[in-house]
């Protein structure tokens, strides 16, 4: 297992970043050795997490994301996502159930069930104290 | 690096279809543009809207998202909204939220204006 260069970047919360954001992640996820499909899920996985800060963390407002990503040759990839927005209750959001009738289809969750489909571990953090204050923390794994 | 998505819509004739050949990245950065092409779409009348993915490289739940609304705004009307031409990586994504078995899914443009036609009628 060789431990490569990490990457680490902060852009400011806003929808015109995502592409940046989860191209970075599609490939560090391709130098790590994931191929075509699961280095696109692991960019939708990203793409789903910022998504969400921006939308519910910061509603709106200005903020910034800090992104980490340590890629483990051959190994996994890890990506951390930290924010001092509003901190939320991922167990308060009703899971997505698939389903076939589109009456029913009730499409709240869809990002965080794919992030959960794609990753193999996913762990919030929320208020996390710090010398600069309370931040929260997304720390997402997905194994070779 | 900032998403870009362009949806060129063409009107058939025949019927109150509409085809929308839609390319590029449909995330959240981009889907006020999938949106209003679609609800445009809607209110000229069409029944049935035929998507052309052949040129979408990437869609997040933002874009699903936007597909099933004007899914059940067609359905209200008893037209759909149907799909073709899918890449690989967005078949992926469908298949990964199970909208796979919800959507109308035609391996080509042919295939689903036909079936697009059976269902809106004539004009």
């Amino acid at each position: 297992m060789t431990r490569r260069e990490h990457q680490h970047l902060v852009v400011p919360a806003k929808v015109d970043q995502l592409h940046r954001i989860a191209q970075l992640a599609s490939h560090a996820a391709a130098e790590v050795g994931f191929d075509h499909v699961q280095a696109d899920r692991i960019e939708l996985a990203v793409d789903e997490a910022c998504s969400n800060i921006i939308e519910h963390a910061y509603g709106g407002q200005s903020g910034e994301i800090e992104i980490e990503i340590v890629p483990e040759h051959n190994h996994q990839i890890t990506i951390v996502l930290t924010d001092t927005g509003k901190s939320f209750d991922p167990d308060s959001v009703p899971d997505y159930v698939p389903c076939k009738s589109i009456d029913e289809l009730k499409i709240g969750g869809l990002g965080l069930h794919l992030i959960r489909q794609t990753m193999d571990n996913v762990c919030f953090e929320f208020n996390v104290p710090s010398e600069q204050g309370k931040f929260n923390r997304l720390t997402m794994v997905k194994k070779l | 690096m900032s998403s870009t998505l362009q949806v060129n819509s063409q009107q058939q004739t025949n019927a109150p279809v509409q085809l929308m050949h839609v390319s590029g990245r449909l995330d959240a950065g981009t889907v006020n543009i999938m949106e209003k092409a679609l609800s445009d779409a809607l209110a000229k009348g069409n029944k049935v809207l035929v998507l052309d993915l052949a040129e979408l490289a990437y869609i997040s739940s933002s874009g699903l998202r936007a597909l099933l609304t004007a899914r059940r705004a067609a359905h209200a009307r008893k037209g759909d909204v149907l799909i073709s031409n899918m890449k690989r990586s967005v078949r992926d994504v469908f298949d990964m939220v199970g909208f796979s078995a919800v959507f109308g899914i035609h391996e080509n443009v042919e295939q689903a204006l036909h079936a697009a036609t059976k269902i809106a009628g004539p004009n």
